[in-house]
């Protein structure tokens, strides 16, 4: 059979990534600019000034990817693009880059959701088995969804509010940990005790999860400390926070996992790198006998590599856009 | 030779091909908030119906602003990555230059684009001899500068409270292509907007910490 060799691009939110991957599952070259030292004296993300960085850098980062995959834009299937979801001036710049290359090179333009990107980064690790459940955990998203075959999503529940790393960078800032503060608050876990009692989130017996009363409770706690001029152990307070936040992700999975009897778990999203959420994942796994796939760091936060995979088989199933394709902010996974 | 123009930094997408000092096609249409949609489908239908093919453009000439951000960067992008993948030759020019040039004024001529707030952004103009350069102004600054005047036209589209004589401005991509096809190319990697302006986060940024 020939080859597929898909062009992947990503700029959802601060990083403008471009990538190369072969039949899916090869990854030929990938390139990722990253904003986050720019944004990092803002506490977050500034959209507009996110937008701007995407314009500088979508034709450099264009061309180190073809530089280093040796090939040339002709040599291109099809252009895989994250259409959304994702801060709108961010995915405008990729999806006009992609629009352009598409016309002048007359090559099919594929539509990525970009959680679909996520979970595409596991076909990076090996080939995905179906049924599988789907784990996705990042800034943006806290979702577990079903997957029959390629392409065939259903959700079975998500976040009612916060998403799980958002829910970290917040609680991070109130430990005055420097934005991105969901890995530093990690790492700080991993030092600490879970003295602090906190509520376990949403026990109830739906597939959502919800993260704002945590947040809350993590923050009135510090409050509650520094009114009476104690101080907190932060180590513990994260290690506390990890552990609440964590237990409450496993046991909503493993209640799919055993409802659905799905034995195939794979984790997507940018918090899949939490080493507190590996360390549970991998006991779950001996509990339930599970076959586990968890993207490589790399992998694991926004990359055109992830988009390129998941362009691959949509390119398979002809799931091809024409011009007139638009970004959103917003959409349903499909 | 084929020239690509490309100009949308506000809702409008003014685009079209000239060819040996000919507009082959043109394209003037208020997309508004389709403009990042068709932006590209719609530059495409002109390759359709002039049978040219992409690689048959020979240099671009893109607006790079000031006006609406998002606007100027699908315009921007499209531009610059046709340019940089095709190693065409590009080379960029203001809003404010393409409403200058379109209106055939002598004397001076002033380009205005409403920036919101009280704010504008504009150029002060007499023949090709630049007397203020683009810039993001108060509409008080801007006032007081024009009663130093004698006489000018305001070249503009917006609402705007300014007094003056008025002039709409409605590009005319032949003479503003003529003008600047020999204008010098720049790197397609080094083509970015002129917003004329920070961000806000960054204005606040300012205010709060003095850097």
């Amino acid at each position: 059979m020939k080859d597929v060799y898909i062009l992947g691009i990503e700029s959802s939110c601060d990083e403008t990534s471009v990538s190369i991957v072969k039949n899916g599952k090869e990854d030929i070259a990938t390139v990722v600019s990253s904003q986050i030292d720019i944004h990092k004296s803002y506490g977050g993300v500034v959209p507009e000034i996110a937008s701007r960085e995407h314009v500088k850098n979508i034709t450099f980062v264009m061309e180190e990817c073809i530089r280093k995959a040796k090939m040339k834009i002709d040599d291109i299937d099809a252009i895989a693009i994250t259409y959304g979801p994702g801060l709108i001036g961010s995915l405008l710049i990729g999806l006009e880059a992609a629009k352009t290359i598409s016309f002048i090179y007359n090559k099919p333009l594929i539509p990525i959701h970009h959680i679909a990107g996520h979970i595409y980064a596991n076909s990076l690790e090996k080939e995905m088995k179906f049924p599988l459940l789907a784990l996705v955990v990042s800034g943006g998203h806290t979702e577990l969804v079903v997957m029959k075959d390629h392409f065939k999503f259903e959700k079975l529940g998500g976040t009612l509010d916060d998403a799980i790393g958002e829910c970290y960078d917040k609680v991070a800032r109130v430990l005055d940990l420097e934005y991105p503060g969901g890995p530093k608050l990690d790492a700080l876990a991993h030092e600490g005790n879970a003295i602090y009692s906190l509520p376990i989130p949403l026990q109830d017996q739906s597939y959502n999860f919800s993260f704002s009363g945590l947040k809350s409770a993590v923050i009135n706690l510090n409050h509650k400390y520094s009114q009476r001029n104690e101080s907190l152990n932060k180590k513990d307070l994260a290690a506390s926070f990890q552990k609440v936040a964590i237990a409450s992700i496993i046991s909503k999975t493993k209640k799919a996992l055993i409802d659905y009897n799905i034995k195939n778990l794979i984790i997507a999203g940018g918090v899949a790198a939490n080493r507190g959420l590996r360390e549970e994942i991998e006991k779950l796994s001996n509990e339930l006998t599970l076959n586990i796939t968890i993207p490589s760091i790399k992998y694991c936060t926004d990359n055109a590599t992830m988009i390129a995979a998941a362009g691959y088989y949509a390119y398979k199933l002809g799931r091809n856009a024409d011009l007139y394709l638009n970004s959103k902010s917003n959409d349903t996974l499909n | 030779m084929n020239i690509l123009y490309i100009d949308t930094s506000s809702s409008y997408l003014y685009t079209g091909i000239v060819s040996n000092n000919k507009l082959l096609c043109s394209i003037k249409d208020n997309l508004g908030q389709d403009l990042s949609r068709d932006a590209m489908p719609k530059i495409a239908s002109m390759f359709e119906k002039t049978k040219l093919q992409p690689n048959e453009i020979d240099k671009i000439i893109v607006v790079n602003g000031p006006g609406s951000f998002t606007g100027i960067r699908v315009g921007l992008t499209i531009a610059k990555v046709y340019a940089w993948s095709l190693k065409i030759p590009i080379t960029t020019i203001t809003s404010l230059e393409a409403m200058k040039d379109s209106c055939d004024l002598n004397g001076i001529v002033i380009p205005i684009i409403d920036a919101r707030r009280n704010y504008s952004y504009a150029a002060i103009y007499d023949g090709d001899k630049c007397l203020l350069k683009p810039q993001y102004i108060k509409n008080e600054e801007l006032t007081s500068i024009l009663d130093t005047l004698d006489s000018y036209v305001i070249v503009t589209n917006d609402d705007i409270s300014l007094k003056g004589k008025k002039c709409e401005y409605n590009p005319n991509i032949l003479t503003i292509v003529k003008k600047y096809v020999e204008k010098e190319n720049i790197n397609p990697h080094l083509i970015n907007p002129e917003y004329l302006k920070l961000t806000e986060a960054e204005e606040n940024k300012i205010s709060d910490t003095g850097n």
